[in-house]
């Protein structure tokens, strides 16, 4: 079980790296969508990686760390991606040396469906 | 005059309120020594655990002793959607405005939001079944499921949460926590008389009627807060 201890320490410094890696990511890119992309990607992981080490530090916690961390998988990158896509449709336009802008070619994919309680 | 009517108005309610709170020792303490069965916290903290078996003190003085106090907060809450209803929507004279906030969000976040939802909500209904054990409660749990609502409202425009269901299942909660203070007072004498055996600490089933007012309260407040968000989000054409 010292292992596992072990395990669980490194993955709480390799989450504490990522998220600090993300906050200087926030503090240092130019606009929002690198700001954002910096945030998500980096305090995703560093969150998950994270939380499983507290889990593998106190295997009796173990689940629910995994259903942590598998709600956090989906929930910040869809959030990060709802804030980016309405940035967009606000009309934000990115930092670009290269004009290109492939989002704007893309035919917006809308399910219309009736959806009742 | 009127000017000298408010001032008239105000000399007399500062008069009275000071008055009040000269009765009241400035800065003494007045819950006094927890330990000591006399004060009012030291009843609470040594005698709940025995007499209700509820492990959560705050859910037993919230329910239980201070239960009328809870059954007036919830009806506030609900005067309070009722006013929103009547007064506070938005309406939209341009078309095109309308027609540009309703646009249905990404598929990613309408699936997204699809698989989240029964998870908040199996959360939710967690937090208020288990409002005798754990910290949490009616309030907090109503307030989450509220929140799995916002999501299903933000991702699908065309969501509509059924007003008639809503105003069923906040009547039939309200209905439930008044008929179980009535049954109390015929039976035990007050009104929220806890009449249930108390039953096991820690168990799920324990606590007597607890368990079972708040879980109406979960769902009341869950319907009526998502009865606020539908409001609010919704918009209607200008007549």
């Amino acid at each position: 079980m010292e292992i596992l201890r072990y395990i669980g320490y490194g993955l709480l410094v390799i989450g504490g790296i990522f998220l600090f890696l993300g906050a200087l990511g926030i503090y240092r890119m130019p606009d929002l969508y690198n700001r954002l992309q910096a945030g998500t990607k980096a305090t995703t992981i560093g969150a998950m990686s994270a939380i499983l080490g507290v889990g593998f530090i106190e295997p009796a916690w173990m689940v629910k760390t995994i259903i942590i961390v598998i709600f956090i998988g989906i929930a910040n990158p869809l959030s990060s991606h709802a804030l980016a896509r309405a940035a967009y449709k606000a009309g934000l336009k990115p930092i670009m040396k290269k004009k290109v802008d492939a989002y704007e070619k893309v035919q917006d994919i809308e399910v219309k469906e009736e959806v009742k309680l | 005059m009127k000017k000298v009517l408010v001032l008239v108005l105000l000399v007399i309610v500062g008069y009275f309120l000071t008055d009040t709170f000269n009765l009241i020792p400035f800065g003494e303490n007045r819950i006094g020594n927890p330990q000591d069965e006399q004060t009012v916290a030291g009843y609470y903290l040594n005698n709940t655990v025995e007499k209700t078996s509820v492990a959560n003190t705050v859910t037993a003085i919230v329910v239980n002793y201070r239960g009328f106090d809870t059954l007036g907060e919830v009806t506030v809450l609900f005067l309070a959607t009722t006013g929103l209803g009547s007064i506070l929507f938005r309406r939209k004279e341009d078309e095109e405005e309308i027609e540009r906030i309703n646009k249905p969000s990404s598929s990613l976040m309408q699936t997204g939001s699809r698989v989240l939802f029964p998870l908040i909500a199996l959360l939710g209904i967690y937090v208020f079944i288990h409002g005798h054990l754990t910290p949490g409660g009616g309030f907090q749990g109503g307030a989450i499921i509220a929140t799995g609502f916002l999501l299903m409202l933000i991702s699908y425009k065309n969501f509509k949460a059924g007003h008639t269901m809503l105003n069923w299942v906040e009547s039939l909660a309200g209905i439930t926590f008044v008929s179980i203070g009535l049954w109390g007072l015929l039976t035990g004498g007050t009104f929220l008389e806890n009449v249930l055996p108390a039953g096991e600490l820690n168990n799920l089933i324990s606590g007597g009627v607890i368990p079972i007012i708040y879980i109406a309260v979960g769902f009341k407040v869950a319907a009526e807060l998502t009865g606020v968000l539908d409001i609010l989000l919704n918009i209607k054409p200008k007549k």
